[in-house]
Formats: structure tokens, C-alpha cells, sequence
């Protein structure tokens, strides 16, 4: 009798052993993908930031204002505007 | 056998013998095996063996148990486990519609080793190319070889690092740092400033909102399998990244400004220049340009005149801009009315034994006209009427002598004597804006009274939700009047039509003033200009300043054209509705294409 309480012991120690250190390699492999996905994220952050600068670069008025120049585009002034007289625009001042 | 016949007795006997002792004892009861050894050192034995075990458990415990585990379990933790410091980003510096005007992205810094270097005169051609040096440069930095570290370059784009990384030279690594990229360059320098190679602000926004922007680091403990993988976090201390800021700023019109201003600069073959922008509601400045100016990207050769913020750091006598508030002084203490009539002929007015003048004599003038035609005898003659401390007084309420409460490094007060050290000529002087010193910043910000119903707004260079909290420094009907007067000063008859726009009405003054120095005026000449638009509604105020314009100087000659660039694009940019007449043709177009 308690040579196999002591046999069932042990088996069961071994059994929790064995998925202990499964539950071990598992959580450490899911947590070197979160670690990827992290570093990926933060890549892409940066990748983000210079995309932004890219953006706000090519944006700059100077740019914009230099590369109409060239095909031809002049800058607005309001002597070759229309103004349009809309029924909004009377109720205001 | 016969040879040895008792041999074998002998023999017989002892078998029987062994065979006796066998039952007894066993096979090894030879007497000469029989040791007889004291029974007590077979005891001390095993005492010494049960006193290495107990020493051995001792020790076990000794060593795992608490007494002094720290030291190996540091000598084991420094196997696997690493401390990562994690960087924090410096905040991102947007105008007011998001623009990034400053952000920083990762680099890395190049160093080396230079007695672990043995590169090739290829390997080293490729790597001066790449870190973009003379080679004869690089060799003298690894020549060095008392030298145990050097830097090679800093701040090299994280790419370039990567292709440097790839040539797997021994003796030269790389540091991770962060670079601050400034898209706009020049146009915005002034307003944001720089950082160093450390990421920490000098100058502008930057320095002033640095603990806003930088953050601050974190770490990690990890631990780290055979292959350098990150397997287990053990703890974290959450870096803290620097909060983005968005500024009053609108990016188009600072362009605007920054484009007129060096069109005029081009133009007047003037030593400096500056302008600013900024919304009479809220107090937010849209625009502040100075020229010269300097590409913060580029820090290799910034120069003091360069960097100086004119807008904030440099006084100037105001001149003519100063007499507004003078005439509006008198009009709130009662002494004169718009249509008074004071007669400024001949042209000169001599106080004690110093006489002041005008640039044209123009006899007989009502207020309104001293101010739009800028009669210095005028000026002073009503200036005069007043207390001192009256004056001072109006001076002091809308901001000059007191430094704008703009929280940028570098800003100056300007200089307003006390009323009671004012000499007769002095207050004649200062009234129109010589004695005293102003800032640009001070100046546009004093004629939000007018704009603003005789409400003075506070300044920002933030984006703000919040409505201003303005101060009262004089009356709404003072302010109304005032708006009309310098209406009538860029109208035909006054001394700045050019400062005209089509479409909207604006109103503003011109100022010419000498420049001081070494004590003495010297023929030198400050050329501004500040006014506001449109006039039914005021929106933005503009002031512009021109530093030492060559051939024409005068305010509404070298400024006034400047104001009229930057009024006119930036009204049309904030979509503001025109308030002039239209002409008849043009009116005719509208009510055609109208709905």
C-alpha cells in the first residue's frame, strides 16, 4: 500500500517536473517572439518618425513653391482671385 | 615424501588445524594476517569522515544557504542575465497643424580602438568614404595610439552605421545615439533652436521646453540564453520618452515671413531683418522669421549674429511705431480729441536748448493727421500737455520696459527710464520713440491694444486651446479711434501706402529710427513696421523690422512692403474673409458665379 502511494508519488513528481520545464521552454520561446515583435514595432516606430521627416521635407513651402515655379504655377495673390459672394458670407461682417 | 617425513605430519596437522579455524573465522586466519590494531583508531576514522561530511554539508550551506551566496550568484547572474539600458525618444517639436518641425531618429556613434585597428589602405579608403572624411584625416585620429578611444564621427545615419558594421574592422564599434533632424532648416531655426550631439537643447524651444522634450531613460534586467536572445525579463524600469510639442507656429506662414523678409534684405542690401506674426484672439504667434538666419541641421559653423533671435533679443529705438500710444495716452486722460487742432509749423520745436524736427514741415494738423503724416513736433507738443508718469504709465501698460512673459531663453526687457528721472526734452523725445528701447516682440505685442479693443493679449509660442486672459490698458473707444488713425496712415495721404493690401482693410505705422552706437546716433537707420489687419475685425498683427537698410531707409519704404507680403499671404492662408469693397468689375465676376 504504500509502496504505491510512494511509486504514484514519484511518478506524479516526475510527470510535474517534466511539464514544468515544457511550460519553461514555452513561455520563453513565446516571450523571445514578443521580444521580435517589440523590436519590430520599435523599428517601425523609428521607420515612422523618418517617414514623417521625409514628409514634413518634402512638404516645406520652398519645396512646394519651387517645384510649381518649375511647371509653370505662380503663387496666389488676391488681385486674380474670385471672391464668391455666398449667402453664409453676408451674415457675417 | 621420504625425504621429509615429518613434513608431513606437520602437514596433517595443520590441515586439521585450519579445518578448526575455518568454522571459527575464515579463510584469511593466518596469524601473520591478524593486525591487531587498537579499536580506537578505526573509530577516529570514521569520526574524520563524519567531520569531512559535516564540513561538506557546512560548506553546502554556507555557500547556498544565505551566508554568502551574493557573490556567486552575482558570478552566475553575470553568465546569463544583462542590465539593457533603454533609451527614451526626445518629444517631436510639430507647428500648429502637425508639421514635424523637429524630431529624433536613432544614429549611432563611430569609435575606435586605435591600437586594435589593422585595416587595409582599401578597407580604410571605404571607411573614410563612408563617414564621410579625408583619409589622411582618419589616419591621423588612429595614429594616436596613446589614445585608448576616439571618436571617428558622431551622429552617423543608422544605415551608414550598418554598411560600417558590415566591414567587420576590428577596433572600430559603434555607440547607439539619437540624431535631431530639423526638416524646415533655415526658416524655422530661430524659433526652435538646436541641440547638441547629446540630444539636450541650447537654444530656442528646445532649451526652454528641455525637460518637456527629454524624457528619460529606462532599463531592463533580462536574461539572455547561449545565442544572445532575450529569453526572461526579470525587471523593467519603463523609460519615460520626451512629450511632442506642438507649437503656435503655422509652418506657411512662417514661410511667407521668412520669404518676404529676405526678399527685402536682397532688395535694401540690409544688414538684418526680422518679422512677426501673430493671432490678436489667442495670443498665439503664428510666424517669427529672422534673417540672417542658419541651418540647424548644419551646426558646423554657426555664427552668434546668425543664431541671435532678433525678435526677442535685440532693442532698437522704436521711432515713429512709439507715437500711437503717446496721442492715445492724451486721448484717454481727455487733453486732446481726434479733430483737435495743433499746429506743428514751422517744423521744428525748440525745448530748453535742444530743438527737434520734422522730416517735412506741415503746419496746421488735427490729431488724426499727426499721426498719419508722423509729426514728431506734434507728437510732442501733446505729448508734452501730459504728466509724465501719465505717460509712462500708458508705456508701461502695454508691455515696454517689462519682458514679455513668453517663456524663451534670451528674452530682453527693453529700456523705459521712470517718468520722474525725464528731463522736458527727454518726454518730448521718447513720446516718439527716441530715449527708448524696445524689443520687436514688445512692439507688435503693444499694438494688440488697438486690434484688441484696448486689451492687451499675453503671448504664446504654444499651441493653446484656451482663450487669452487679456489685460485692459485702455478704453474700447480710445482703441477704435486709435484703429482709425493709423487706418488713415496707410491710406494715400499717409506715410505708408505700400503697407496697402487689396481686399482687406489694414492699418499700422511706420518707424525710421538711428541707430545708436558707441553712445552716439550715427547715420544708420532702423526701418519698421507694425500694423494689423483687417481692420473690422482685426486678426493677426504684423511687425516688421529692417537693420540697416542701404539707399532708401524709411519705414514706409524698406518695412511697409514686407508687411504687406506677409499680411496679404497670411490672411489668405487662415481663409480670412475680405473685408474691403471690391472694385465694380471684380464685384460683378462674384455676383455672376455666385449661387
Amino acid at each position: 500500500m504504500t509502496r504505491g502511494l510512494v511509486v504514484l508519488i514519484g511518478a506524479l513528481l516526475f510527470a510535474s517536473a517534466l511539464s514544468l520545464i515544457t511550460a519553461q521552454h514555452r513561455s520563453r520561446s513565446l516571450f523571445m517572439d514578443l521580444e521580435r515583435a517589440q523590436v519590430d514595432a520599435k523599428r517601425l516606430d523609428v521607420e515612422h518618425d523618418r517617414l514623417r521627416i521625409d514628409q514634413s521635407r518634402l512638404s516645406q513651402p520652398a519645396y512646394v513653391e519651387s517645384e510649381a515655379r518649375k511647371i509653370g504655377m505662380k503663387p496666389i495673390d488676391t488681385a486674380r482671385t474670385v471672391f464668391l459672394n455666398l449667402p453664409t458670407a453676408e451674415t457675417k461682417k | 615424501m621420504t625425504r621429509f617425513p615429518d613434513s608431513k605430519r606437520a602437514n596433517r596437522s595443520r590441515k586439521s588445524a585450519q579445518r578448526d579455524r575455518t568454522d571459527r573465522i575464515g579463510f584469511n586466519a593466518n596469524p601473520l594476517l591478524t593486525v591487531a590494531l587498537p579499536a580506537w583508531r578505526s573509530k577516529l576514522m570514521l569520526f574524520l569522515l563524519f567531520v569531512g561530511f559535516v564540513a561538506l554539508v557546512g560548506r553546502a550551506f554556507y555557500l547556498m544557504g544565505g551566508v554568502s551566496t551574493g557573490f556567486l550568484q552575482r558570478q552566475g547572474e553575470a553568465r546569463y542575465a544583462r542590465t539593457l539600458e533603454i533609451p527614451a525618444t526626445r518629444g517631436r517639436i510639430t507647428d500648429r497643424n502637425g508639421v514635424v518641425l523637429a524630431s529624433s531618429v536613432p544614429a549611432r556613434a563611430v569609435w575606435a580602438i586605435p591600437e586594435d585597428v589593422d585595416a587595409g589602405p582599401e578597407q580604410l579608403n571605404t571607411l573614410a568614404r563612408l563617414l564621410q572624411m579625408n583619409v589622411s584625416e582618419l589616419k591621423r585620429r588612429l595614429a594616436d595610439d596613446d589614445r585608448t578611444f576616439v571618436y571617428l564621427r558622431r551622429q552617423v545615419d543608422a544605415d551608414v552605421a550598418e554598411r560600417i558594421a558590415a566591414l567587420k574592422l576590428a577596433g572600430i564599434h559603434s555607440t547607439r545615439e539619437f540624431k535631431r533632424h530639423y526638416p524646415e532648416g533655415a526658416t524655422n531655426a530661430h524659433v526652435i533652436g538646436f541641440t547638441n550631439v547629446e540630444d539636450r537643447g541650447q537654444e530656442g524651444i528646445e532649451l526652454a521646453h528641455e525637460r518637456l522634450l527629454a524624457g528619460r531613460a529606462g532599463s531592463r534586467r533580462v536574461i539572455k540564453d547561449r545565442l544572445g536572445r532575450v529569453i526572461e525579463d526579470d525587471w523593467l524600469r519603463e523609460p519615460l520618452d520626451g512629450k511632442d510639442l506642438a507649437l503656435s507656429i503655422d509652418n506657411r506662414i512662417q514661410y511667407i515671413a521668412h520669404a518676404a523678409l529676405k526678399g527685402a534684405l536682397d532688395k535694401h542690401r540690409a544688414k538684418a531683418g526680422a518679422a512677426i506674426v501673430f493671432d490678436v484672439k489667442t495670443g498665439e504667434v503664428l510666424a517669427l522669421a529672422n534673417l540672417p538666419s542658419f541651418d540647424p541641421n548644419l551646426r558646423g559653423r554657426l555664427s552668434g549674429d546668425a543664431i541671435r533671435n532678433r525678435v526677442l533679443t535685440d532693442t532698437f529705438e522704436p521711432g515713429s511705431t512709439m507715437k500711437p500710444f503717446s496721442i492715445a495716452a492724451a486721448l484717454e486722460a481727455g487733453k486732446v480729441r481726434v479733430d483737435t487742432r495743433i499746429q506743428t509749423a514751422p517744423g521744428r520745436l525748440t525745448i530748453g536748448n535742444r530743438t527737434i524736427g520734422d522730416a517735412h514741415a506741415h503746419g496746421m494738423l488735427t490729431v488724426e493727421e499727426i499721426v498719419s503724416k508722423s509729426s514728431n513736433v506734434g507728437t510732442a507738443k501733446i505729448a508734452l500737455e501730459l504728466p509724465a508718469q501719465t505717460l509712462w504709465d500708458t508705456y508701461t501698460g502695454v508691455g515696454f520696459g517689462q519682458a514679455p512673459r513668453l517663456d524663451f531663453p534670451g528674452a530682453v526687457t527693453g529700456r523705459l527710464r521712470p517718468a520722474k528721472t525725464w528731463r522736458p526734452i527727454e518726454q518730448a523725445t521718447i513720446s516718439y520713440g527716441h530715449g527708448v528701447s524696445v524689443t520687436l516682440v514688445q512692439l507688435a505685442r503693444a499694438y494688440s491694444v488697438f486690434a484688441n479693443d484696448g486689451r492687451l493679449v499675453p503671448l504664446t509660442l504654444l499651441k493653446t486651446d484656451t482663450t487669452a486672459m487679456p489685460v485692459r490698458a485702455m478704453s474700447p473707444d480710445t482703441a477704435l479711434a486709435m484703429r482709425k488713425m493709423l487706418e488713415m496712415a496707410v491710406g494715400p495721404e499717409g506715410t505708408a501706402p505700400a503697407a496697402r493690401i487689396p481686399a482687406y482693410r489694414v492699418a499700422g505705422k511706420t518707424g525710421t529710427a538711428y541707430k545708436i552706437k558707441n553712445g552716439q546716433y550715427v547715420k544708420e537707420y532702423v526701418a519698421s513696421f507694425v500694423g494689423f489687419a483687417p481692420v473690422s475685425d482685426p486678426r493677426i498683427v504684423v511687425a516688421v523690422m529692417i537693420d540697416e537698410p542701404a539707399g532708401a531707409h524709411y519705414g514706409g519704404q524698406v518695412a511697409a512692403p514686407v508687411f504687406a507680403a506677409i499680411t496679404a499671404s497670411a490672411l489668405r492662408t487662415l481663409q480670412v474673409t475680405p473685408d474691403a469693397p471690391l472694385d465694380p468689375g471684380r464685384e460683378m465676376i462674384a455676383s455672376r458665379s455666385a449661387p
